[in-house]
């Protein structure tokens, strides 16, 4: 079966060749050979269409006749750059700060702090400096998707972040991405790798954020193991330009008394594609997934989850929120798979969308795969609007229209960020969402 | 204060309040009663500004001000208060939240600064001790999991700390047991004073042996067929509204 859309392979063939040596300065055989061989494989399937069930609400065509090349270098730095770095900055974090410019790392704007039992670097300085251990780490990736293979083919930066086992990490790692004008009809597709050892816990707060009107293609493809008792925290803000096509997709492995939590905020971009997938596989693993996307003019955003039970006693929670205002569109995908072994699994999902407006869209999709018999899933979706009746009660306390719809839209969301461990994250997630309501 | 002329009001197509004519002076307390489809919360909705009751003739002023003119959220502003027979519940609101955007909505519509953080905090307090509410409940969201009689102690709360000029109590009292009663009439007297008017919409008389009215008006099919003083609403209790000549199924 094959679902060839939009991309032929040979538009690429000069990318690749850019690919090779650009990011590293050099050729390097064997990536070079992993870079071939995930063409090969992208080119056999292409774009994903409409007609991919899990691609159904996504519409790629309009890059179509985009090429979206590869970018040698980033561009240069300027003012507005460094203001919106500084936005996105939280400096009561005392952690390392970690920036990218248009897809490569920038150590001049980076502060990375040393830790005991913390490995962190760019993945080009990973794959210069440990041969061996990059190439282990970049062959054991089990991405399916045709756009994981583009993404192994055509990666030009990344991180990697590795915590020994038995270590806490003191502070959380602030990861910024951004993308200026030279990146305009390029691509900027990252690789990043996250293991967080035995008994260990970290914390990433990661920020993608994008100057307006530049028409570019952001793909992140992330590697996460959360290995025995460890926990791992991520917390997300996507803030991309207007023009920008945003994709993430992030594989998680989760360990037996692991607990993996992942936070997000979208808000930003033309299309953005948040795809989360963790697996498993350990006894008594915990995953909870919170996010909101925030939508209008233009903005679709999509949220695909894959929740995959394989073994007995897991929980996992999804709670998603979607605001859709005037030309807004959103969608969610919610699939979770609790393999015939898995027993005493507890599965929820719930995603609820408010439509602010009438030319506004939000679909919901919840799909349960259950082979296993004594198990426990609950899943809830709704589309509704603004209770009249609560808008009412406010505006009769002198409430104006606007900050009643502020104060019901606020409540709405504020669930999914309810458990934040971070004060200034979590007071960072809800002025983005004061600030696109007002 | 308030002046009603003529009033007619329309929900959905339907004809509810067919002219009312009310005045209510500062400093004086007016009850209004009726049987179930009267036309009762229409006109307390209709004085605050509901959207969807249309008023089709007549006026409403207040303070010489035409509230017809007014947003919901003005008429608020310009005083007016409006106790709800059934407070509606807002998840993830904090009581406290809700009152201070309340308050300092108000201040911006009369062009104040806001109100500062430590002296919200001590009115706030203040008016929660004197209407006996346990001052945790108001880091809770607004109403949610609050009994009838808590959510109605919170409305007194929330007409305490606005201190509006010009009450509307819709039936605030129904559902109440005798404490809950107490507190809610508690909560009405301590609004009463020399520039202040009060109109209190109940279908039984019992609210008005705490909360003794100054005028009462007998509303039946959107009319005022009868008013008169505090004793009317006593012939109501005794006789029924059938003496008047009013069915009292008539919704």
């Amino acid at each position: 079966m094959t679902h060839k859309n939009h991309f032929d392979g040979s538009r690429y063939a000069n990318d690749l060749t850019l690919a090779y040596s650009a990011p590293t300065g050099t050729d390097i055989d064997w990536l070079n050979e992993i870079r071939q061989k995930s063409m090969d494989a992208f080119v056999e399937v292409g774009l994903p269409g409409a007609r991919v069930e899990e691609w159904k609400y996504t519409n790629l065509s309009s890059m179509n006749s985009k090429t979206y090349g590869v970018l040698e270098k980033a561009g240069e730095l300027d003012a507005a750059i460094m203001a919106i770095i500084d936005d996105a900055y939280l400096d009561d974090i005392r952690g390392s700060k970690v920036v990218f410019i248009d897809g490569f790392y920038k150590a001049e704007l980076s502060t990375i702090k040393g830790e005991d039992g913390l490995k962190l670097l760019s993945l080009n300085e990973y794959i210069k400096s440990q041969n061996g251990d990059a190439k282990t780490l970049l062959q054991s990736t089990h991405e399916v998707s045709s756009l994981a293979n583009l993404n192994s083919a055509l990666m030009t930066d990344g991180y990697v972040i590795q915590v020994k086992p038995n270590i806490k990490l003191s502070q959380p790692i602030q990861i910024i991405h951004v993308s200026g004008e030279r990146s305009n009809l390029k691509a900027l597709r990252n690789k990043n790798f996250i293991e967080v050892s035995e008994n260990s816990s970290a914390q990433i707060i990661e920020s993608f954020i994008g100057v307006d009107n530049v028409d570019n293609w952001k793909q992140d493809v992330t590697q996460i193991w959360v290995e025995k008792n460890a926990v791992l925290e991520i917390y997300q803000t996507q803030l991309q330009g207007n023009e920008t096509i945003h994709m993430g997709e992030t594989h998680i492995d989760v360990a037996e008394d692991a607990d993996f939590k992942h936070y997000s905020l979208n808000i930003g971009a033309k299309n953005s594609r948040t795809e989360i997938k963790p697996t498993l596989n350990g006894l008594h693993g915990n995953v909870d997934l919170r996010g909101a996307f925030l939508g209008r003019g233009g903005n679709s955003h999509d949220v695909f989850t894959h929740m995959k039970h394989l073994v007995p006693e897991c929980e996992s929670d999804q709670i998603y929120r979607g605001v859709l205002d005037k030309g807004g569109k959103s969608a969610f995908q919610g699939k979770v798979y609790v393999a015939k072994d898995a027993q005493l699994t507890n599965a929820e999902q719930s995603n609820k969308n408010l439509l602010l407006d009438r030319d506004a869209e939000a679909n919901s999709k919840p799909e349960l795969l259950i082979y296993a018999d004594d198990v426990k899933c609950a899943h809830g979706a709704t589309v509704g609007e603004l209770d009249a009746e609560a808008l009412f009660y406010l505006k009769s306390r002198g409430l104006y229209l606007a900050a009643a719809k502020s104060l019901l839209v606020e409540a709405f969301i504020a669930e999914v960020y309810d458990d934040v461990a971070i004060p200034s994250v979590k007071e960072k997630y809800l002025g983005l969402a004061r600030a696109w309501l007002d | 204060m308030l002046e009603i002329k003529n009033l007619h009001v329309e929900v959905a197509g339907q004809k509810i309040l067919k002219g009312i004519d009310l005045t209510i002076n500062a400093g004086e307390v007016h009850a209004i009663m009726g049987p179930n489809g009267s036309g009762k919360s229409t006109l307390s909705y209709a004085i605050c500004g509901k959207d969807g009751y249309e008023v089709t003739e007549g006026s409403i002023t207040y303070k010489g001000k035409n509230f017809l003119e007014l947003e919901a959220n003005e008429r608020a502003a310009e005083g007016a208060f409006l106790g709800f027979q059934y407070p509606v519940e807002i998840p993830g609101v904090s009581n406290m939240n809700f009152l201070k955007t309340a308050v300092n909505s108000i201040r911006k519509y009369k062009g104040e600064d806001e109100m500062a953080p430590v002296e919200f905090l001590k009115l706030v307090r203040a008016k929660a001790a004197e209407l006996e509410m346990d001052p945790e409940m108001l880091k809770r969201a607004v109403n949610v999991g609050f009994s009838g009689g808590e959510k109605k102690r919170n409305e007194m709360v929330q007409m305490a700390v606005l201190d509006p000029g010009f009450s509307v109590l819709d039936e605030t009292d129904s559902g109440l047991d005798i404490d809950a009663l107490r507190v809610v009439a508690d909560g009405i007297n301590r609004m009463r004073a020399p520039e202040k008017s009060i109109l209190v919409i109940t279908h039984y008389q019992r609210l008005l042996d705490y909360v003794v009215p100054d005028f009462v008006h007998v509303l039946a099919d959107g009319k005022i067929v009868k008013s008169g003083d505090k004793s009317l609403a006593m012939e109501l209790e005794k006789q029924g509204y059938g003496h008047l000549g009013i069915d009292e199924n008539a919704a």
